[in-house]
């Protein structure tokens, strides 16, 4: 039995509840009554993927049907992976305790890049062959993916057998449900694979392949097996009545966001040029008032959580937020639930807005102006002012808050050095704004926590086509913002230069760069998002072995006309759009969010009308 | 406000919950049980939960104590089935009731284990070879530092008995507010003094006592 063989470890490793299941909420079924089991693995830690809000989705809907099982599975620590491979445990997931090579389906949500290695390292633990063209011939362990990072799923390409693009809620089942009848019908993996890259949602990439010019760039990408010359993502149409999960699985050791979390809305209206999310979740879809309220009352009381937060990429953005934190709190304070309210944008949060998350929390409000001078702001097309930042903050330094954090961006296309010393003089400038103030907090100064990420340029954006600044530069500014600032007052926080290379090479990356993530894993490298098991060394020894130069992918300037690796995935936004918002971006032009002007990204005339009323 | 202690198991899976998460588990049972809770009333309000002894991860038990507070008299039936109800799984209450001793009343708990190895009967004659000993030293850390206590007075054997593949016991240890002896002070002691290689399973704590062996309630 494989339990007994984990037991038997359990008590030599950090914080064992996380490998043994048993949590309420967990979904436990009689695997004789089950046709089709479905292995959600998300490539992270437990503490970091129970928390992830589309696995609780997914996770929930496909356990609604009787005889389909979903079940969790995470990346070890290094210390139970290790006990895992000398006691010649497989990976298991978390419900049966059943090793996940026996199951039909591993599914792996890919949220960043960083994780690429951790499937290749989890598959290995579970004893599945790593590249797809090495598994059996039989209809079994199909290995699919979905998640944001799929949008370019070319450099993990040769480890999956499909991918599914866009919202797992309808298609999922449509998966589950053609492979039970091909499984009963006895058909092969490739027999299935021809048929489930005809459902809108499926990329089979073994069906695709790509021919390279000299320099390196697409020739043109060759179609087999009748498969559709492009794929488009998928979509739920009513957002309002597509399904929510009415319990969570509840852990027992504390994870990143413990906590209830209600999305509001999908999609984003801003259209920030270097945001992925904020295109490739397009349109914008709202819940109503009534359904939020109604989902949060029902998590809170199955759970047991004494604490709620409204999921959603801008939150400030949804046309009923007043309303509906109203009423929210008075459920909340009568209950003693603690709400949180992260993604407010600073252009819309009044002051009514304030006053109610006054009530709520008691740490420091954060606010992303991203980039530091309105020449800046208006590339980005991040359509703030800094009179609202400062007001904004003038509304925060008077209701009792004396530290705020700023999230700034750097290496953002057109930028100079006169933008990074922009963002010291704005730090200065609110904290002068702090001063003036009769009404400011008394006796304590003001604390500003600068956190200053590296631009990654990203597919299915504005700035899909722009180079990444080189490590020179990235260092050179990081430099430049450390000496330009007030440090008695003002905190600065980056991120490692390599990390952000490394992001860039893999999130704009083509097929070729399978091999390269492939050696890097097989010298050691996974957990690359953990500072401490970070080692760049290696996967610049992996490009080198594999010949690939990574400043190829991070560094260069895309043409408009290029052949791109993602450019036969269709994520609703059209080419055009891209390379019309580019040069606008150029210029310094911006554009208005979606419901002040549409903005003809394309989405509305593929769904059919408008976004929104 | 109704002061109330529960008796509850902790057995299974349930046995990796660590204490420090075990009372945020409970804070959850009671909110999804629906029953009202009473809060604290100082600036940071909070329900009180207070479990009477620390019990270490991996071990399970028969006898754990909870004491909690409710707003609402409540049949103490009534108020064990609503907990039962939504229990994480491995755990269950065993009984609720008023608070009859103060905690600080408990002196001593009883646990079972067993000593699993490939010869019993050699480690049998370890152990009562062990257990005869004037002193049982043992390094117990403490809070501040390293020291080393004889166990053998205090340390009570209910039985010990060959099994199959396992030497079985049951002994009762110091607990309580003053002194608290792990059962794993003994293993360590008999790791020190047999060289028979034996591992520990099964350890269960399965009562929880005052003075005169009167069962702590």
């Amino acid at each position: 039995m494989l339990r007994e063989k984990i037991e038997k470890h359990l008590l030599e490793i950090q914080k064992p509840s996380r490998y043994i299941g048993g949590e309420v909420g967990s979904v436990v079924k009689d695997k004789s009554k089950v046709d089709v089991r479905f292995a959600f693995c998300f490539p992270d830690t437990y503490d970091i993927g129970m928390s992830h809000l589309g696995m609780k989705i997914l996770y929930s809907l496909t356990n609604e049907r009787e005889n389909y099982w979903c079940e969790r599975c995470f990346a070890p620590s290094e210390d139970f992976e290790n006990i895992m491979r000398e006691n010649d445990i497989p990976l298991y997931a978390l419900e049966s305790l059943d090793p996940i090579k026996d199951f039909d389906f591993i599914g792996f949500t890919m949220q960043y890049e960083l994780s690429y290695t951790n499937v290749l390292n989890m598959l290995d633990l579970a004893g599945i062959p790593i590249f797809a063209r090495d598994r059996t011939e039989e209809l079994t362990q199909i290995v699919v993916a979905g998640g944001p990072c799929v949008c370019n799923p070319e450099p993990l390409a040769d480890f999956f057998d499909l991918f599914i693009l866009g919202e797992g809620e309808e298609v999922n089942l449509e998966l589950m449900d053609l492979y039970y009848e091909m499984k009963k019908q006895g058909a092969s993996r490739k027999e299935f694979l021809r048929k489930a890259c005809q459902i809108e949602g499926i990329y089979v990439p073994e069906f695709y392949k790509f021919h390279y010019k000299g320099d390196g760039t697409v020739e043109r990408l060759e179609v087999t097996d009748d498969a559709p010359p492009t794929v488009r993502k998928r979509i739920i149409k009513d957002f309002d009545k597509v399904y929510y999960p009415d319990n969570f699985v509840v852990p027992f050791t504390e994870i990143v966001h413990d906590r209830v979390s209600v999305e509001v809305l999908r999609g984003c209206l801003r259209g920030c040029r270097f945001c992925q999310a904020g295109f490739i979740y397009r349109p914008l879809r709202e819940k109503h008032a009534g359904t939020i309220v109604e989902q949060t009352k029902c998590l809170c009381e199955n759970t047991g959580y004494d604490e709620v937060s409204l999921a959603s990429l801008s939150t400030s953005d949804h046309s009923e937020i007043a309303p509906m934190l109203s009423e929210l709190l008075i459920y909340t304070e009568d209950e003693k639930i603690n709400l949180s309210l992260p993604s407010l944008r600073v252009d819309n949060c009044s002051e009514e807005l304030l006053e109610k998350i006054k009530k709520m929390r008691k740490s420091g409000l954060t606010f992303a102006p991203e980039a530091s001078t309105q020449r800046l702001r208006d590339v980005i097309n991040k359509n703030v002012s800094e009179e609202e930042i400062m007001n904004t903050c003038r509304i925060a330094f008077g209701g009792g808050y004396s530290s705020v954090k700023l999230y700034f961006m750097m290496g953002l296309p057109t930028e100079t050095d006169e933008d990074i010393i922009g963002i010291a003089e704005l730090a200065q400038r609110i904290i002068d704004l702090f001063y003036t103030m009769e009404n400011r907090p008394k006796g304590r100064g003001v604390q500003i926590s600068i956190s200053c990420a590296t631009f990654v340029p990203k597919p299915f954006t504005p700035f899909q086509f722009e180079p990444q600044d080189t490590r020179e530069m990235i260092e050179h500014k990081q430099k430049l913002l450390l000496d330009s600032v007030n440090k008695k007052r003002v905190k600065v926080s980056y991120h490692d230069a390599n990390v952000s290379i490394l992001e860039a090479v893999l999130a704009k990356g083509d097929r070729r760069l399978c091999d390269v993530v492939y050696t890097a894993w097989k010298k050691g490298c996974k957990f690359d998002s953990w500072g401490e098991y970070f080692h760049f060394d290696k996967w610049l020894e992996a490009f080198e072995e594999c010949g690939i130069d990574p400043s190829f992918y991070a560094n260069r300037r895309i043409s408009y006309d290029e052949i791109l690796p993602w450019g036969h995935l269709d994520y609703y936004v059209s080419h055009e759009f891209f390379v019309r918002e580019n040069k606008n971006a150029h210029k310094a032009v911006t554009t208005p969010h979606c419901r002040l002007k549409c903005s003809g990204c394309g989405v509305n005339r593929e769904i059919g009308g408008r976004c929104f009323d | 406000m109704i002061r109330l202690r529960a008796v509850f198991s902790k057995k299974d899976r349930a046995k990796y919950i660590s204490h420090l998460d075990l009372n945020r588990c409970m804070l959850r049972t009671f909110r999804r049980s629906g029953l009202p809770i009473w809060y604290t009333e100082g600036f940071h309000s909070h329900p009180y939960f207070s479990f009477a002894l620390a019990l270490s991860l991996g071990y399970e038990s028969d006898c754990e104590i909870l004491d909690f507070n409710l707003n609402e008299d409540i049949p103490t039936n009534e108020v064990r089935d609503r907990l039962n109800a939504v229990m994480p799984y491995g755990m269950k209450i065993i009984s609720v009731a008023e608070q009859k001793r103060k905690v600080t009343a408990i002196t001593n708990a009883e646990y079972s284990f067993s000593l699993v190895s490939d010869n019993p009967d050699l480690l049998m004659n370890d152990i009562e070879n062990l257990i005869n000993q004037e002193q049982i030293l043992i390094e117990k850390k403490t809070k501040k530092g390293v020291k080393t206590v004889d166990i053998k007075p205090d340390m009570k054997i209910i039985s010990c008995k060959i099994a199959e593949k396992s030497v079985d016991m049951v002994m009762r240890l110091p607990a309580g507010t003053q002194t608290n002896y792990n059962p794993s002070l003994f293993f360590e002691a008999l790791k020190n003094a047999s060289d028979m290689s034996f591992e520990t399973a099964k350890i269960r704590r399965t009562g929880i006592f005052c003075e005169n062996n009167e069962i702590f309630s």
